[in-house]
C-alpha cells in the first residue's frame, strides 16, 4: 500500500499538526493538567500512525528509520533511570532515597513550591516530575510508533514478495 | 454440547461466582469505615496523599505525583514492559522486512 | 436535579452500548468491520471513564485503544485474510 487517495492525504496533512500539538501539550503540562507522559505519548504516536496509514509505510520508512526510533526510545529509558537515580546522589539536600524528588521546593530547575489547595497553573514547579514526564513521553512515542511502522513495512514487503 | 463447551461453561461459572463474591465484599464508594474495622487504615493513605502531595512534590496534579514520585517503581516496571515489547517486535519483524 | 438524572441516564446507556458493540464485534464475519466495532467499543469505554471522572485513563484509552490497536489489527488483517471462514 503506497498511500491512500489524495483526499485522505490532504486531510491528514491538515489534522496532523493539531493532534501533535495536543499530545505535546499533554506531555509538557503533565504536572498541571490531567494526563502525563504515557497519555501524551499515546496521542502523538496516534498522529504518527495516521501518517503511516495515509502515506504508506515505504514513504514513512524513507523519512525515518527504525534504528533512529530505537535510539530515541533508549534515550527516554536512560533519562528516566537517571532522574530516578538523582535521588540517591548525596549532592543535594534531603536526598539518599531512590526516586526521591530532589528538585522539588529547591532553588534548582522546576523548583518553586505550591501552596496547599492551590489551583494556579505555574509551570516552574514539581521538581523532577516534568523531566520524567518528558523522558517517558519520548519513550512511549518512539516505542508505539516503531511497533506500527515496523509491522506495516514488514507486511508490505511480504505481500510484494508474494508469499 | 461437546465436552469442550461444557468445560468452558463450567469455567465461566466459576469465574463469574468469584467475581460476584469479590464485588459483594467491596466497601461502598467513599466509605472510610469505623474505627476497629479490618480495613480502617487503608483509606488513610489516600488522605495522606491528598493532604501532602502539593506541599511535598510541588505538583498541582496529584495523580502525576503518585505515578512518578510516590509509586515510581510501578512506572519503572511499566517502562520495562514497553521496552521488552518493542525489542520483541523489532526482533521478529526486522528480518521479515529485509 | 435534572443534571443528576441526565448523568444517571448516561451511566445506564453507555455500558449497554459498550456491551452491544462487543457482541457485534464477536458476530461479524468481516474482520475489518469487527476491528472497527472494537474501536467503537474502546471509544465508548473512554467516554465512560471520562464520566467516572478519570480523565487520565480516558486519554490513554482513546489513544491506545481506539487508534493504535485498530491500526495494528488492520495491518494484520491486510496481510492475511479479510473474511472469517465458515467453520
Amino acid at each position: 500500500m503506497s498511500g491512500m487517495s489524495k483526499i485522505v492525504k490532504t486531510i491528514t496533512s491538515i489534522a496532523f499538526p493539531f493532534v501533535m500539538i495536543y499530545g505535546l501539550y499533554v506531555i509538557l503540562h503533565g504536572h498541571l493538567t490531567p494526563g502525563g507522559g504515557f497519555q501524551g505519548g499515546a496521542v502523538v504516536a496516534s498522529a504518527c500512525a495516521m501518517i503511516v496509514v495515509a502515506f504508506g509505510s515505504i514513504w514513512t520508512m524513507k523519512k525515518i528509520k527504525e534504528n533512529q526510533l530505537s535510539i530515541l526510545e533508549s534515550i527516554g529509558a536512560i533519562g528516566f533511570i537517571v532522574f530516578a537515580f538523582l535521588g540517591l546522589i548525596i549532592l543535594f539536600d534531603n536526598s539518599g532515597i531512590f526516586f526521591k524528588n530532589v528538585f522539588a521546593n529547591s532553588v534548582y530547575l522546576f523548583g518553586q513550591s505550591v501552596e496547599y489547595a492551590s489551583t494556579t497553573a505555574n509551570i516552574n514547579t514539581a521538581g523532577t516530575l516534568p523531566l520524567m514526564n518528558i523522558a517517558v513521553g519520548l519513550k512511549v512515542i518512539a516505542g508505539l510508533f516503531v511497533i506500527v511502522l515496523v509491522m506495516a513495512y514488514a507486511s508490505n514487503k511480504i505481500k510484494e514478495r508474494g508469499d | 454440547m461437546t465436552m469442550r463447551n461444557a468445560a468452558g461453561v463450567i469455567f465461566f461459572a466459576i469465574v463469574a461466582v468469584f467475581f460476584i463474591f469479590s464485588i459483594l465484599s467491596l466497601h461502598p464508594f467513599g466509605d472510610f469505615g469505623e474505627e476497629g474495622d479490618k480495613y480502617y487504615l487503608e483509606p488513610k493513605m489516600d488522605d495522606y496523599i491528598i493532604d501532602n502531595a502539593q506541599n511535598e512534590t510541588g505538583a498541582n496534579n496529584a495523580v502525576t505525583s503518585v505515578v512518578f514520585d510516590y509509586r515510581g517503581f510501578d512506572t519503572l516496571g511499566e517502562a520495562t514492559v514497553l521496552f521488552t515489547a518493542v525489542a520483541g517486535v523489532i526482533l521478529i519483524f526486522r528480518r521479515l522486512g529485509k | 436535579m435534572t443534571e443528576d438524572l441526565l448523568i444517571s441516564l448516561i451511566h445506564i446507556v453507555v455500558p449497554i452500548l459498550i456491551i452491544a458493540a462487543s457482541i457485534v464485534a464477536i458476530y461479524l464475519k468481516d474482520l475489518i468491520a469487527a476491528a472497527i466495532a472494537v474501536a467503537a467499543m474502546s471509544l465508548l469505554l473512554s467516554l465512560e471513564f471520562f464520566i467516572l471522572q478519570a480523565p487520565d485513563v480516558a486519554i490513554a484509552e482513546a489513544g491506545v485503544g481506539a487508534c493504535l490497536t485498530t491500526a495494528i489489527l488492520i495491518i494484520a488483517i491486510k496481510s492475511t485474510k479479510r473474511m472469517e471462514d465458515e467453520a
